[in-house]
């Protein structure tokens, strides 16, 4: 996206050196021509981070797709990040990064309650499970 | 349109018993507590979200203690989205820690005093 951008709006830079190299040029880190934009993704990895503990309700099968995917797109967008640091805004990296750790949060407690969930239906048996009475006795029998 | 909201909005407000009544009895069920019979971690949100419409704090902390920061996380993520606060990454990852850390400790002094069932 940024590279279609850029050409538009600078026709300067439009030259094929430019477009071969992604490292800014050096002009004291504000990359092209001070055009800072932010990162494509920082916002929906923040959002996905934030529900994917949210979600953990759901036998933590919604939780854990929505931590992957927003791993995923931090990934992509770090690799953006550190290829051209210039041109993309400090507080989307920042955005980026709490996201990151909303979303590895959440991916672990996702998987806790995930593995709790098969441990307890493995202990209990789905039969005791949904009977609340058996489960009761299954309880008071274990102490 | 505005017109049609505040409208909206008035018919809420003077009929709040009949809202409140219907919306108790449209919670939706957690899947997990329909299958097995135990609480997950996430029981009692939606009563507590009742209860604090009604302005009930003290009975919402009770059902459910994380609701509260739930929403105060989700505004000052709103608000940070919109106006770039200053080191507001920062404060919401704080507040994301905080609320997993009273979800989790809520869940196990359940486990503990027995209240799953």
């Amino acid at each position: 996206m940024s590279e279609e951008q850029f050409p538009q709006e600078n026709p300067k830079e439009n030259n094929p050196f430019q477009q071969q190299n992604p490292f800014p040029p050096q002009n004291g880190g504000m990359g092209f021509n001070g055009m800072q934009q932010p990162l494509p993704n920082a916002t929906i990895v923040l959002i996905l981070g934030i529900l994917s503990i949210l979600t953990c309700c759901c036998y933590g099968v919604i939780g854990l797709v929505l931590a992957i995917v927003a791993l995923v797109l931090s990934k992509k967008d770090r690799a953006l990040y550190a290829l051209n640091m210039g041109s993309y805004t400090d507080g989307s990296f920042k955005n980026l990064n709490a996201g990151r750790v909303c979303a590895i949060i959440g991916l672990i407690l996702n998987i806790i309650y995930l593995v709790l969930c098969i441990i307890a239906i493995m202990m209990f048996g789905l039969t005791a499970l949904s009977d609340q009475d058996a489960l009761r006795e299954a309880l008071e029998n274990m102490k | 349109m505005k017109i049609k909201v505040l409208s909206i909005l008035l018919i809420l407000a003077s009929n709040t018993e009949g809202f409140f009544h219907w919306l108790k009895h449209h919670l939706i069920t957690c899947p997990f507590k329909s299958l097995t019979s135990i609480d997950c971690p996430g029981c009692g949100i939606q009563r507590s979200v009742v209860a604090l419409l009604q302005g009930d704090f003290l009975y919402s902390l009770k059902l459910y203690p994380a609701t509260i920061p739930i929403i105060a996380l989700f505004g000052f993520t709103i608000i940070h989205l919109k106006f770039d606060v200053k080191n507001g990454a920062f404060f919401i990852k704080m507040l994301y820690i905080a609320v997993t850390f009273i979800i989790v400790s809520n869940y196990i002094y359940k486990i503990i005093t027995n209240q799953l069932i």
